[in-house]
């Protein structure tokens, strides 16, 4: 029980990271390449990121036990 | 034998209790499924802008942008947060960051409303940064984009905000518990398909195309 508390608060604490790495990429790729390719990319990953690990996506297939 | 004992007897009869779990299952998809169909309607905003504005877009303040960009992924985080304290019956952690959760929202908010859309017609500028935006609904179709895109997405924010300061009242009333605690997965599932949202408005509003 307390290591799945602990895994779930290190998800959200690297989730996190991830997307604040992702917005400064994002920021500076704008300024210096200007690519909306690469920025529809980013974001797409940023967006993934998040239904996976913060809106928990895969529940939806999950079976409930309690 | 009162009406309570005889409606349960009754459903005890013919089966017509749903089982929790199955409950829980039917309510996820039935908000996956609207937040399915809020995508139409973002969507919708979202090829506007490249239909009308092509590759460019309007002279907006970066740093503001990614400030508030910033602000809503930490909220985010600290509504994530917020669900596995309520999950792993964190009482404490629930609570203190579905309020930091609605705190930081309230303060994205404010960057749109008051910083942004400068609706208080403020100027002034920090560390050479210009704080205060001068676009109007007015000004043809930046303006229009514009304000249609932040405006929605604003709404969004704002029935986010009241849905996490009633879980958050509710949980002071001790209404969740780790095996049951839907609203504050709603709550939480929701706030952060607003910040999905953002994450592809942001891009587009602030960074693609050539300021005009």
């Amino acid at each position: 029980m307390n290591e799945n508390k602990a895994a779930a608060y290190r998800l959200g604490y690297i989730t996190l990271a991830i997307l604040a790495v992702l917005t400064i990429i994002e920021f500076f790729a704008a300024i210096y390449l200007g690519s909306l390719v690469f920025l529809f990319i980013i974001a797409i990953i940023k967006a993934a990121v998040i239904i996976q690990n913060f809106m928990h996506i895969s529940r939806l297939w999950r079976e409930e036990n309690h | 034998m009162s009406a309570a004992t005889v409606q349960t007897t009754h459903d005890e009869a013919h089966g017509h209790e749903v089982p929790y779990a199955t409950q829980i299952r039917s309510n996820r998809l039935g908000l996956w499924l609207f937040l399915f169909s809020e995508l139409f309607l973002f969507g919708a905003l979202f090829t506007s802008r490249f239909v009308l504005w092509g590759n460019t877009r309007p002279d907006l303040s970066q740093e503001v942008g990614l400030l508030a960009t910033g602000v809503l992924l930490l909220s985010s985080y600290f509504m994530y947060r917020s669900e596995t304290g309520a999950a792993y019956g964190d009482q404490k952690r629930f609570l203190r960051s579905a309020l930091i959760a609605a705190l930081m929202g309230l303060l994205f908010f404010i960057m749109v409303v008051v910083m942004e859309w400068n609706v208080f017609g403020l100027s002034g500028s920090l560390f050479g940064i210009e704080l205060f935006g001068h676009l109007k609904p007015s000004d043809g179709v930046y303006g229009g984009v514009f304000y249609a895109m932040t405006g929605m997405h604003a709404l969004h924010v704002l029935s986010g905000i009241v849905l996490i300061l009633i879980i958050w009242w509710n949980g002071r009333r001790g209404v969740f518990t780790p095996e049951r605690h839907w609203g504050v997965e709603a709550t939480a599932i929701y706030w952060h398909y607003v910040d999905v949202v953002w994450i592809f408005f942001y891009p587009a509003l602030y960074l693609m195309g050539q300021p005009a």
